[in-house]
């Protein structure tokens, strides 16, 4: 007798809404009325040039920052009135980490599986990031791979429906980058989104189901990776085009 | 609230780990009590009890404003504070974290100052109980207000310099180990305007100590209370208009 998983997934499949968003920091506009749509059990890619606008449009869904307008809804709730239930189910890799040099492996992880309240056994996440051998190592002593990881792990406390991730595999090695995209893959196949901001295009294509590129706070390009790659060509010489 | 509990429980974890914070929030405060309590360089007019409130000052002074405002001015530059933002816990939760943190540290802080007073010989006046804790509470608001101010604005190492710069010029002519009248005309008008000296008074005051002259005759008493009031209501109201979550 076979045996069938299922991925329950949500009847609406869209996770994030993004309707012409505008983020302004005094006489600078870092995205210019950017559209797009992320779904449940894919990764989206944000992709594009230093100063496209990728990471400001990911902490404006993340509830980090203040939007100038337009419309964002994470989970089918405006951001900027989410509830903590719904902020529960997000989980945030930020571009730097966001944590102290000081920090260690082990009680970090725990604290936010506290604070996300989701049943998240905090060695379960340690083990999944690879860092069971490094739990009372503090951040400082961490490689820039386990760094990443460790960072990742905090994003991993919530058990995400939908995830943000901000260069994953930013100075990550091989190893350590098989490892991400194996996290990335069980995440996408239990029906979470992963939203990924990524110079590494590579990387993109060979995660990523859906592009968003961004140019100059806009987006340029919204498609499959594999539309966008028509004809043989790589993800790399698309963007590089259209961001000329 | 359990979240409230469970980021106070990991401040005070933070604290504890870190000895530069301990050394200014127990060690300085202790030395300063157990050394000039008991070597006579200090004016006449320093009694051992005002020795003790100056010390509470001192004390409050170091974790209100110098403590939190340079653990804070780091995690903000670490991102730390930002990380939290983006977890159910929110800005509003971790503020009321940190404030908890604050009010724990301090009354273990004034426990064991007290404790250490007491086998020194210092024996308090009659203390007006509800005097004391109003003392406490603007002396907290007043300095932590100061702290954020600095934490949420400067850069993580020129906020390490200037609350540390501020303590030391606070302690020495801000009117908590020397009395206002000792200092210089000039130096006891600006030492009047801060919440240093009018806390020690109000400290002092508090646990049946007689009134400074310098206080009495700035303002009829009441001007040590307006003050701190004062500077209470003000350094909050500003940090929370300057302070930056992210740095």
């Amino acid at each position: 007798m076979s045996t069938v998983f299922v991925v329950s997934t949500p009847i609406n499949n869209t996770a994030l809404a993004v309707r012409d968003l505008v983020i302004r920091y005094g006489d600078i506009t870092a995205v210019r009325s950017a559209s797009f749509e992320a779904r449940h059990g894919e990764v989206t890619a944000i992709l594009g040039r230093n100063g496209a606008g990728k990471t400001s449009t990911l902490e404006a869904c993340e509830g980090l920052r203040k939007a100038t307008s337009g419309s964002l809804r994470v989970l089918g709730k405006d951001i900027a009135e989410i509830d903590n239930a719904s902020r529960a189910r997000i989980g945030v890799m930020l571009q730097d980490g966001g944590i102290a040099p000081s920090a260690r492996v082990f009680p970090l992880v725990r604290h936010y599986c506290r604070l996300y309240d989701r049943g998240v056994e905090p060695r379960r996440v340690l083990e999944q990031v690879g860092l069971q051998h490094r739990a009372s190592s503090t951040w400082r002593r961490l490689s820039g791979g386990e760094r990443q990881r460790f960072s990742l792990a905090l994003a991993l406390a919530a058990d995400p429906d939908i995830a943000f991730l901000d260069e994953p595999t930013a100075g990550v090695d091989l190893d350590g980058r098989d490892m991400i995209r194996g996290i990335i893959a069980e995440l996408t196949a239990k029906g979470c989104c992963v939203v990924l901001a990524t110079h590494d295009l590579d990387e993109a294509e060979r995660v990523a189901r859906h592009a968003v590129v961004l140019h100059q706070g806009e987006v340029v390009l919204d498609d499959t990776v594999e539309n966008l790659r028509s004809g043989q060509r790589r993800l790399e010489d698309v963007v590089r085009e259209v961001t000329r | 609230m359990k979240l409230v509990v469970q980021q106070t429980r990991m401040e005070l974890t933070t604290l504890l780990r870190n000895y530069e914070q301990l050394l200014l929030i127990l060690v300085i405060p202790v030395g300063i009590l157990v050394f000039f309590g008991n070597v006579q360089v200090l004016p006449d007019s320093v009694s051992l009890s005002r020795l003790v409130s100056s010390v509470l000052t001192l004390s409050i002074m170091s974790t209100a404003m110098v403590s939190t405002g340079i653990a804070t001015g780091f995690e903000r530059s670490y991102h730390v504070l930002k990380r939290l933002g983006a977890t159910p816990l929110g800005r509003e939760r971790l503020i009321w974290a940190k404030a908890m943190s604050v009010a724990i540290v301090e009354v273990a802080q004034i426990a064991v100052l007290l404790v250490i007073a007491s086998i020194m010989g210092w024996s308090p006046g009659v203390v007006t109980w509800w005097k004391l804790i109003v003392a406490i509470v603007l002396g907290t608001s007043a300095f932590a207000g100061i702290g954020l101010t600095l934490a949420g604005r400067l850069r993580a190492e020129a906020n390490l310099a200037a609350q540390n710069g501020l303590y030391l010029a606070l302690l020495a002519v801000g009117g908590i180990i020397v009395p206002i009248d000792e200092l210089p005309d000039a130096m006891a008008l600006i030492a009047r305007i801060l919440p240093s000296g009018a806390l020690a008074e109000a400290m002092h005051t508090s646990l049946g100590g007689a009134t400074s002259d310098a206080w009495f005759s700035y303002a009829s008493g009441s001007g040590v209370w307006l003050d701190l009031l004062g500077w209470a209501i003000v350094a909050p109201i500003i940090a929370s208009r300057l302070f930056r979550f992210d740095g």
